[in-house]
C-alpha cells in the first residue's frame, strides 16, 4: 500500500463520519461563490458594455461662430496640446442644417421656412481609446470649454457620470463580496476541519502514536479543503450558469437587457474561480490541522 | 527524514545489542510529585523484560517516557540507540512504527471495528491491504477473537479489548513491544494465549518490555524482573530467583 492509496482511504473515512459537517460546508462554499460570481458576472459585463459605449464616445464642442481656415489649423493645434486624439471633425452651419435635416427624415418639413445656419458650427472630437476614463474625459471637456470661441461642450455628461458611478458601486460590491467569500469559505472549510479535529482528537493521537507522520495525519483533511473548494465552486458556478441562461432565454426580446451584451466567463475566468476557491479552502483546512500538529 | 535515513533507524533498530538504554531518568510532575526517580537501566535486543511494582510506583511512566509519550524532566533515554527525546517528525513516526504499545487503556478507537482497530498499526507504514488482512486474521485467531473481527470495540467486553490492544502493539511486527498490565482481566487460559504470542514475538526478535502486577507471568522465568517503589528502582532480579 502506497502514501496516497493510505491517505485516499483516511480521506473517504473521514468523509463518511464527518458528512453532516462536510456538507453544510459544502453548501456555504458554493453560497459564497455564487454571490462573489454573481457580482462579478455583472461587473464584467458592466465593463464590457462601458467599452462597446466608449468606442462611440464623442465630444461635441458647439463654436460661437463659424471658423475660419486659420482658426480651424489653431484650434486643431490647442486640441491637440491636450492630448493626441483620434479624429477631430469640423462641422459647418450648413453641414448641421443637413444632417439635421437626414436624421429628421419623412419629417424633415417641420424645418419648412428656417434659416439653414439656425444650427451653430461644432467640432466633433474622438478621444483616444486611452483617454476614456471618467475623470479624463470630464478633464478634457473643461479644457475644450476654456478655448476661446467655444460656447459649449457636450459628450453625453450625465450619462457618462451615472455610468461611472454605477460602475463604481458594482466595483465595491464585488471587492466586498470577494472579501466575503474569501472570509467565509476560509473560516467554514476552517472550523469544520477543527470540528472534525476535535471529534477525532483520538484517533488523530493515536495515529501519532503507533508512528503516523505528519502528512499522513495532515493531507486527506488538505484533500478535504481542495474537494470542498473545487466542488463549492463547481456547483456554485454552475447554480449561476442556470441563472444566467434561465434570464438569457425570460428576458430575450426588446427590452432593456438587450442594450447590454451579456456574456458567461471565459473559461479562463472559470478555471482562476476554481483555483481561488480550492486554494481557500486548502488554507483555511490546512490552518486547523497545523495548529494540532503543533503539540 | 528522508529514505536513507529512514533505513538506517531499521538498520540500528535490527542490529544494536542494546534495545532501550536509560542513565539517570527522572520525571516529577507539577507541582512536586516524583513519578520517576534517577531509573538507570539497559535493556537488550531481544529480551522480555518485567517491570513490577505496586499502582503509583512509576511502571507506566516509565513505558510512557520509552515510547516518548512523555518527556523526562531529566536524564537519557536512547531506543535502538536514538535519543528519542531529540527525534522529531518523519525521524520519530518512523521509530515509533518499530515500536508497539499495549496501553493500560487500551486507546481503541470505540466506534471502529476490532480489524479496523488492529489494522491502523499497519496502515501507517503502508503494509499492503491483502497482507494487513491476513496479519489481522492470524492474530485474532491466536488471540481466540476471530468471531469478533467485524465487532464494533466499544461492545467487547475489558478482557477482548485487551486483547485488541495487545494484537495492535504486535501487529506491524515492532522491535520494541511496551505492555502495560497485558493480562490484568484476563482468565487463566487466555493469559497463557497471551503469553505464548508475546513469546512468539520475541522468538522473532522483539525486545519485550511488560508491566504488570501479575506474578504468575514472571515467576519461574529466567526473564530478568525489575521492581519500582515510590519511582526507584527497588530490586533487579531473575524471575526464577
Amino acid at each position: 500500500m502506497n502514501f496516497w492509496f493510505a491517505v485516499f482511504r483516511q480521506t473517504g473515512r473521514n468523509l463518511r463520519q464527518t458528512w453532516t459537517s462536510q456538507f453544510m460546508t459544502f453548501l456555504t462554499v458554493s453560497l459564497s461563490v455564487l454571490i462573489f460570481a454573481f457580482f462579478y458576472l455583472i461587473y464584467t459585463n458592466m465593463l464590457g458594455t462601458g467599452d462597446r459605449l466608449s468606442d462611440d464616445l464623442r465630444l461635441i464642442v458647439y463654436l460661437e461662430e463659424e471658423p475660419g481656415s486659420e482658426m480651424k489649423e489653431q484650434l486643431r493645434r490647442k486640441i491637440k496640446n491636450f492630448d493626441d486624439v483620434e479624429e477631430i471633425i469640423f462641422v459647418s452651419k450648413a453641414e448641421a442644417y443637413e444632417h439635421f435635416v437626414t436624421q429628421l427624415g419623412d419629417d424633415s418639413d417641420v424645418l419648412t421656412g428656417m434659416p439653414e445656419n439656425f444650427l451653430p458650427a461644432s467640432i466633433e472630437v474622438v478621444p483616444l481609446k486611452s483617454l476614456r476614463g471618467y475623470n479624463q474625459i470630464k478633464l478634457f471637456s473643461e479644457y475644450l470649454a476654456s478655448l476661446p470661441g467655444t460656447e459649449k461642450v457636450q459628450y453625453g455628461q450625465e450619462w457618462v457620470e451615472r455610468f461611472y458611478y454605477f460602475t463604481r458601486l458594482i466595483t465595491i460590491v464585488v471587492l466586498l463580496s470577494g472579501m466575503l467569500l474569501i472570509l467565509t469559505a476560509t473560516f467554514m472549510v476552517a472550523y469544520t476541519i477543527r470540528l472534525t479535529i476535535m471529534g477525532r482528537k483520538d484517533e488523530l493521537e493515536l495515529l501519532r502514536l503507533v508512528g503516523a507522520t505528519n502528512s499522513y495525519i495532515r493531507t486527506p483533511f488538505l484533500l478535504e479543503g481542495i474537494l470542498q473548494g473545487f466542488m463549492g465552486s463547481v456547483i456554485g458556478l454552475s447554480a449561476l450558469y442556470c441563472l444566467f441562461q434561465w434570464i438569457s432565454v425570460h428576458f430575450a426580446g426588446p427590452g432593456i437587457l438587450n442594450l447590454f451584451q451579456f456574456n458567461f466567463f471565459s473559461f479562463r475566468v472559470i478555471l482562476l474561480i476554481i483555483l481561488g476557491s480550492i486554494a481557500l479552502c486548502s488554507l483555511g483546512s490546512y490552518s486547523s490541522i497545523r495548529k494540532f500538529l503543533k503539540f | 527524514m528522508n529514505g536513507s535515513n529512514q533505513t538506517a533507524i531499521e538498520e540500528t533498530v535490527n542490529s544494536d545489542n542494546i534495545m532501550i538504554e536509560m542513565i539517570k531518568v527522572s520525571r516529577t510532575y507539577e507541582p512536586n510529585i516524583t513519578a520517576l526517580s534517577d531509573i538507570s537501566l539497559s535493556v537488550e535486543t531481544g529480551e522480555m523484560f518485567f517491570l513490577i511494582g505496586r499502582s503509583g510506583a512509576g511502571k507506566t511512566t516509565l513505558l510512557k517516557l520509552i515510547c516518548n509519550m512523555e518527556v523526562p524532566t531529566k536524564g537519557l533515554i536512547e531506543v535502538a540507540g536514538y535519543n528519542i527525546n531529540q527525534l522529531k517528525g518523519k525521524d520519530l513516526a518512523h521509530l515509533r512504527q518499530k515500536i508497539g504499545v499495549a496501553y493500560q487503556d487500551f486507546k481503541l478507537l470505540s466506534e471502529r471495528t476490532v480489524a479496523e482497530n488492529i489494522a491502523i498499526a499497519m496502515e501507517v507504514s503502508y503494509k499492503k491491504p491483502r497482507a494487513i488482512k491476513q496479519r489481522v486474521r492470524d492474530l485474532l485467531d491466536q488471540l481466540l477473537l476471530a468471531d469478533k473481527h467485524n465487532s464494533i470495540t466499544s461492545d467487547l467486553s475489558r478482557g477482548e479489548q485487551q486483547r485488541v490492544a495487545l494484537a495492535r502493539a504486535v501487529a506491524n511486527s515492532p522491535r520494541l513491544i511496551l505492555v502495560d498490565e497485558p493480562t490484568g482481566n484476563l482468565d487463566a487460559s487466555t493469559t497463557k494465549q497471551v503469553m505464548e504470542l508475546l513469546n512468539r514475538s520475541k522468538m522473532a526478535g522483539a525486545t519485550i518490555v511488560i508491566a504488570t502486577h501479575d506474578a504468575s507471568i514472571y515467576q519461574q522465568s529466567t526473564h530478568r524482573v525489575m521492581e519500582l517503589r515510590n519511582g526507584a528502582i527497588h530490586s533487579l532480579t531473575r524471575g526464577d530467583q
